[in-house]
């Protein structure tokens, strides 16, 4: 091969190089990345409460709201909750308002709301409750998933798995 | 240092013999750029690194002979199953699936539920069939539900797979695999 040739080899394969970044940008930055985008899918929506009553979340807006998708029947999901009424008591003046979408049945989620002291909204959601999170960058559709909404309603956190306390008060005290 | 002018008029410091290399610097300089800035820029939710399901907790079964199938569930290193969230389901119903036999597994006491036992590893389970037809097949439907060490949990988990059950006399058949693992260069 002359130094010509192999010259030319080396553009053909940078070429090569440009169009896979090329492929990776379009493949990652297009994926769902929620952080950054506006909210207005899971603000828009209206749950039922463990009584049956419809809550649409839009009445929260203004608020940071902390929206924390479990189960009963998810250990580290009930693990993590004790911490949230916590910080829903001592920060709930400012203006943080924790709001829980149980994938769940009615009265297992009233039974536990019960046995915490829960004192935010705990909505039931099925099937299209983990589509909705599934939308927000829950791929796998595994719970416990925490997505956190700045007061102008555009996602400034979500988390797959349970919220450390210092992390979760450090997101709230910025949007606060 | 004195750069050679040419006789092409070409850049200083640059021959017509270099252009192919600050091309393709250029090329390659842009491509990882945009990858760089792909990467920072996907970053999806926060949390721990997880396997689908499927990879998780890996499903096949075969059927030993007519009268019993042997179910296997390979679990990952660091995430569980429920033994009691296991449900086996046979079609056609005129196969008699009897009763599962389900290992003991490892209790754990879970604050909510109490004693709950759970598997990890290798689990193997065999199911009877009363009626199953040499030669025939039988639709397996197997429910489950697992969780990560890393402290997540996934829905309920709803597979299916079809099972030759093998002649009379045969030997049993070859497993099954609920999701054959595809090649892929990104995983």
């Amino acid at each position: 091969m002359t130094v010509n040739q192999s010259r030319w080899l080396m553009v053909a394969a940078a070429v090569a190089a440009l169009a896979a970044g090329a492929w990776v940008a379009r493949t990652m930055l297009f994926a769902p990345s929620a952080a950054g985008q506006s909210a207005a899918a899971l603000i828009g929506v209206t749950l039922p409460d463990a009584d049956g009553k419809d809550q649409p979340l839009a009445q929260w807006s203004g608020k940071v709201l902390v929206v924390n998708f479990w189960a009963t029947w998810c250990a580290p999901c009930r693990e993590e909750m004790p911490m949230f009424v916590r910080l829903q008591r001592e920060r709930g003046p400012d203006g943080l308002q924790f709001v829980g979408i149980a994938v769940d049945q009615a009265d297992k989620v009233r039974q536990f709301a019960g046995e915490i002291g829960l004192n935010y909204p705990a909505l039931i959601g099925g099937y299209g409750a983990m589509e909705l999170s599934k939308s927000l960058g829950n791929s796998l559709m595994a719970l416990p998933f925490t997505v956190i909404v700045d007061r102008s309603g555009r996602v400034a956190h979500t988390q797959l798995g349970p919220l450390k306390e210092e992390q979760l008060s450090a997101i709230v005290r910025q949007l606060i | 240092m004195r750069c050679p002018s040419t006789s092409t008029g070409s850049l200083p410091g640059r021959s017509p013999a270099d252009r192919p290399a600050a091309i393709a610097r250029r090329f390659a300089g842009i491509g990882a750029l945009l990858a760089a800035l792909a990467l920072a820029g996907a970053a999806g939710a926060a949390g721990p690194k997880l396997l689908p399901a499927e990879q998780a907790f890996r499903l096949s079964a075969r059927a030993l002979d007519a009268t019993a199938l042997e179910i296997r569930f390979d679990i990952a290193d660091g995430y569980y199953l429920y033994r009691d969230k296991l449900k086996f389901a046979v079609e056609p119903a005129a196969a008699g699936a009897g009763v599962p036999v389900l290992p003991p597994g490892k209790v754990i006491e879970d604050e909510f539920f109490g004693r709950v036992a759970t598997y990890r590893g290798p689990v193997v389970i065999r199911l009877p069939l009363a009626a199953g037809q040499p030669g025939g097949s039988v639709s397996l439907k197997v429910d489950s539900q697992g969780c990560a060490d890393a402290g997540v949990c996934y829905p309920p988990h709803h597979q299916r797979l079809v099972l030759p059950l093998p002649a009379a006399g045969a030997a049993p058949s070859a497993p099954v695999d609920a999701s054959p693992s595809k090649k892929s260069y990104f995983n």
